[in-house]
């Protein structure tokens, strides 16, 4: 009894998370006469291609891809490897005042981007990186990688000192202790954070939206900004445009699932 | 040591990103390869996307050796951004921004906008827009506008009217009312027969559209101009507003407003409108494109609130020249292209409001009606612009206030409520 009991609420639940996207889905495959006339909840009654297509062509959407991929690609890279460097000193190297460092990562953490918006703006135009890639890029790379730190110190912080020890009786240096030994036991945590990183990157609007100015270098959340009229919206193409920026994270999440599950799962080092 | 495949990787994506970075620069001043960068938010089916890239097509036959680099922004971008994309070098040569003191004033104001007088004289912009359309492209000083130096230039208008579904109309027995009294009877009518009259949209502008339209129904010029333009005081509690304020409650009491539409959206309030839910839907011409090519199910047809002398309406968005273009001749010379007879015409035959039409030009039946009413409204100087333009954040604080007046809060409290943040903003910019 309780389990079927268990099972309608997990059903329910499901529902729940679900139900924006097949919404998305549904009015992303309409035509705008019959959003406009059957409301968005009625199913379409044939595929609607056109607002998709007319999107992609839109907004140059291939391009929009690249941008993001190479983005989140280098941030989560970049933020993973700085944040393995920085753990390891705080973490392992118990480098003096650690705890008033981790605090000020941690503030650094919830800090609106909203604050950062100016003087990052300034900063970008006096070295000439407005209205590129690579800026956007360093950025992340360093936002990702302040939580990226906190959470990986905290995790090196446990690490056993007596394999430490053993590979410093070997003969290793901290450098190939870190790579050889600290870096492939915690790859699970690592892989985890990597996709977090890239997703959240992906996700990133705010800032891209700030310092990606020409149509070339948006990302695929900013190019979906555009379909947002002064007062008017287009829903069944916003739909469209939706789907196409959802699609990219799903498939992403599922191809990366197992290693999400595993890092969740591998909690203790035996 | 050996190199980490990491670390690898991350160089080499590095590099990737580093390639294609600064775009070519541009040759600006010779005469073979000119680029005139353009920007502009409206969607490429919409009236203002169809002419403009008629008057693009047209600029470089008559330009050549010149190509148009034009880039579709989204609105939101345009509003957040504007001010840092200006102030650095990759500002467009010529955009479409939005009109206003918090928008184009602001940026006049802080001289990065290239003043338009001499071209507009020039060029006769000046006479083709008529008066209270000049209003939202000149920027005084302090960046309030009304008056000063011309700093953007709009190729359309916009005001709001009655859209109304003729078969609902011809169902209940109600005619196209012509004055105020046979516009409430009528919406008796349809209360009696158990139908809510007009679509609403509380938790957005229309709502509180109607209820500007309630206080201009006794209202002057002269108290717009205080209202707007900060040239006298405005007594919130003096006879306009009090008349706005518990006529719009008494209209939700009534129910000629749906009772629950304190929390509808603009865009649900058009869908309900456009699938024949409401005989009638009060809003702006932003809409006549799309209630012409959507709806398809009955017969509808628009007319002026009755009984009014005036509306909200204004000018559209504004064609700026930000002061850091490298191709400033040339923007002028796109904007006169859009100011062409050619040009306006298509906009207006497109669903769109034309500011400097031939009338007779306008072929299209309902574009023809939207433009005569257009014509009517304006000639009688009746272009009120919008209730929330005062003063910065105004729009949040009426929406909450017309809300209130729906779930049957005192008007009186209503107009105190929202009399506090547009003296602030008075005593802030020192008028």
């Amino acid at each position: 009894m309780r389990r079927y009991s268990l099972l309608a609420a997990l059903v329910v639940l499901a529902f729940v998370m679900l139900f924006p996207f097949l919404l998305v889905g549904l009015n992303a495959f309409k035509s705008p006469e019959e959003y406009s006339s059957a409301g968005p909840l009625a199913f379409p009654d044939g595929l609607y291609l056109d607002g998709i297509v007319a999107f992609w062509e839109r907004v140059d959407f291939g391009l929009k891809l690249w941008n993001s991929l190479l983005i989140s690609a280098c941030v989560a890279v970049g933020a993973v490897v700085l944040s393995v460097l920085n753990a390891y000193a705080l973490g392992i190297g118990r480098v003096r005042g650690r705890l008033w460092i981790l605090v000020v990562f941690l503030v650094a953490n919830t800090l609106p981007q909203e604050a950062l918006v100016y003087p990052l703006y300034y900063l970008a135009k006096q070295v000439g990186l407005y209205d590129s890639r690579l800026f956007v890029i360093l950025i992340f790379t360093v936002i990702q990688a302040a939580f990226g730190t906190y959470l990986l110190s905290a995790v090196l912080g446990r690490f056993p000192a007596e394999i430490l020890e053993a590979a410093a009786i070997d003969g290793a240096g901290k450098w190939r202790a870190l790579w050889r030994i600290v870096v492939p036991i915690s790859r699970p945590t690592l892989s985890v954070l990597l996709v977090f990183f890239f997703i959240w990157t992906w996700n990133e609007f705010f800032l891209p939206l700030v310092f990606l100015i020409s149509n070339d270098n948006q990302t695929v959340p900013v190019a979906l900004g555009v379909l947002q009229g002064d007062r008017l919206m287009d829903a069944t193409m916003s739909s469209a445009s939706a789907l196409l920026g959802i699609v990219p994270a799903v498939v992403f999440f599922l191809i990366f699932q197992r290693t999400l599950t595993r890092g969740i799962a591998v909690g203790a080092i035996k | 040591m050996r190199k980490s495949p990491l670390l690898v990787l991350m160089a080499v994506l590095l590099t990737a990103c580093g390639g294609t970075e600064s775009p070519a620069p541009q040759a600006s001043g010779s005469a073979q390869a000119r680029t005139l960068t353009l920007w502009h938010y409206e969607g490429a089916d919409s009236a203002m996307g169809k002419a403009w890239a008629e008057a693009i097509k047209k600029f470089e036959a008559s330009h050549p050796g010149v190509t148009v680099k034009f880039e579709a922004k989204g609105f939101e971008q345009i509003q957040k951004t504007a001010g840092m994309v200006l102030n650095s070098d990759e500002a467009p040569d010529i955009m479409e921004y939005n009109k206003g003191n918090a928008t184009a004033g602001l940026l006049s104001k802080q001289g990065l906008l290239t003043d338009l007088s001499e071209e507009a004289a020039k060029r006769g912009w000046d006479k083709a827009l008529s008066a209270s359309l000049q209003t939202t492209a000149k920027y005084d000083e302090r960046g309030i506008m009304g008056s000063g130096k011309w700093f953007g230039i709009p190729n359309y208008a916009e005001y709001v009217m009655v859209y109304y579904n003729k078969d609902l109309f011809t169902k209940h027995n109600v005619a196209v009312p012509a004055t105020y009294e046979e516009f409430t009877a009528g919406l008796d009518a349809f209360v009696k027969a158990g139908v809510t009259p007009i679509a609403n949209a509380g938790a957005e502008y229309p709502a509180q559209q109607i209820f500007y339209l309630l206080a201009l129904s006794k209202a002057q010029r002269p108290w717009v101009d205080s209202y707007q333009l900060y040239k006298g005081k405005v007594d919130f509690h003096g006879p306009e507003l009090t008349y706005a304020a518990t006529t719009y409650a008494d209209w939700a009491k009534k129910g000629y407003v749906d009772k629950d539409s304190a929390g509808i959206k603009a865009e649900d309030m058009g869908v309900a409108f456009m699938s024949g839910k409401f005989p009638i839907m009060v809003s702006g011409s932003w809409w006549y494109g799309r209630v012409q090519s959507t709806v398809k199910d009955f017969e509808w047809g628009s007319f002026l609130w009755p009984g009014n002398q005036m509306a909200p309406g204004s000018s559209g968005n504004l064609w700026v020249v930000p002061e850091n273009s490298e191709n400033k001749d040339l923007a002028y010379d796109f904007i006169d292209i859009t100011m062409s007879k050619e040009i306006q015409n298509l906009l207006g035959n497109s669903g769109g409001l034309p500011v400097a039409a031939d009338p007779a030009a306008i072929t299209d039946a309902k574009s023809k009606e939207l433009v005569e009413n257009f014509n009517k409204l304006s000639g009688q100087d009746g272009l009120a612009f919008y209730p929330d333009w005062p003063a910065p954040g105004y729009y949040d604080v009426l929406v909450a206030g017309v809300q209130g007046l729906i779930n049957g809060t005192a008007p009186d409290a209503v107009l105190d409520e929202i009399a506090a943040p547009y003296e602030e903003n008075l005593a802030d910019i020192g008028g």
